[in-house]
């Protein structure tokens, strides 16, 4: 994420500007980005560093004003994470496993091996998600 | 490298912020009494789970590591509540 886009989310999360008005400088600050020269070799994609959540929620909940969350999690530290599951002992994963059924979620734990998270985590680079509704919007991406 | 400061910043309802900058290592340097105490613990229950203490012990380090950079902010009407390692 560029300095700009940084400091307009600084901004809104000061309160000092509101959602709206993040958004179209967000915008603008897009269509001032300089297009590559045609012909020149793409430059590679830098990987993103940061799971992000942010959840707004434009409503006044118990009048206590307009709500919002923006959570930033290194990706290192899900890798770490992960790597501590794989200490769980098999007999805890049969457990977990007898429990996974008798709530209908079919899983078998003890198949899924630390590399596997590991890909998955990998892949998360390139996940979006956003939810849109007219009291919240939830936004997940990597940055 | 493990983290160096944590600021935890909180908005009360009458707009005034507390700001709260914790140094990480001399915070842990006084409380290595205790530490010591729980890595013990920890140790032990590793043993007595049959998880192996060396990969707790370096999954443990792994994880505190990679909190640098972590940001955490959750806001509602006036009040806020925001927290970042560095």
């Amino acid at each position: 994420m560029n300095e700009q886009r940084r400091q307009i989310l600084q901004m809104l999360s000061e309160g000092k500007i509101t959602a709206d008005e993040a958004e179209r400088l967000i915008d603008a600050v897009e269509r001032e980005q300089p297009e590559s020269p045609p012909g020149a070799a793409p430059r590679p994609k830098p990987r993103p560093k940061y799971l992000r959540v942010v959840v707004s929620s434009p409503d006044n909940f118990g009048g206590d004003g307009p709500g919002q969350v923006n959570v930033r999690v290194p990706l290192q530290l899900l890798r770490a994470g992960v790597r501590l599951t794989s200490l769980i002992p098999p007999q805890a994963l049969s457990q977990v496993n007898v429990e996974l059924n008798k709530s209908g979620v079919p899983i078998d734990l003890t198949q899924l091996k630390p590399q596997h998270i590991e890909e998955l985590i990998e892949q998360l680079d390139d996940v979006t998600v956003d939810v849109d509704q007219p009291e919240a919007r939830v936004q997940v991406f990597c940055e | 490298m493990i983290p160096q400061l944590v600021a935890v910043r909180h908005r009360r309802t009458n707009g005034r912020w507390l700001r709260l900058y914790i140094p990480v290592l001399p915070v842990l340097l006084v409380l290595s009494p205790v530490l010591v105490l729980a890595v013990l613990a920890g140790l032990v229950a590793c043993v007595l789970t049959r998880i192996s203490p060396v990969g707790a012990l370096r999954g443990t380090g792994q994880l505190l590591c990679a909190l640098p950079g972590t940001r955490i902010e959750v806001q509602q009407g006036r009040t806020a509540l925001l927290i970042s390692v560095h």
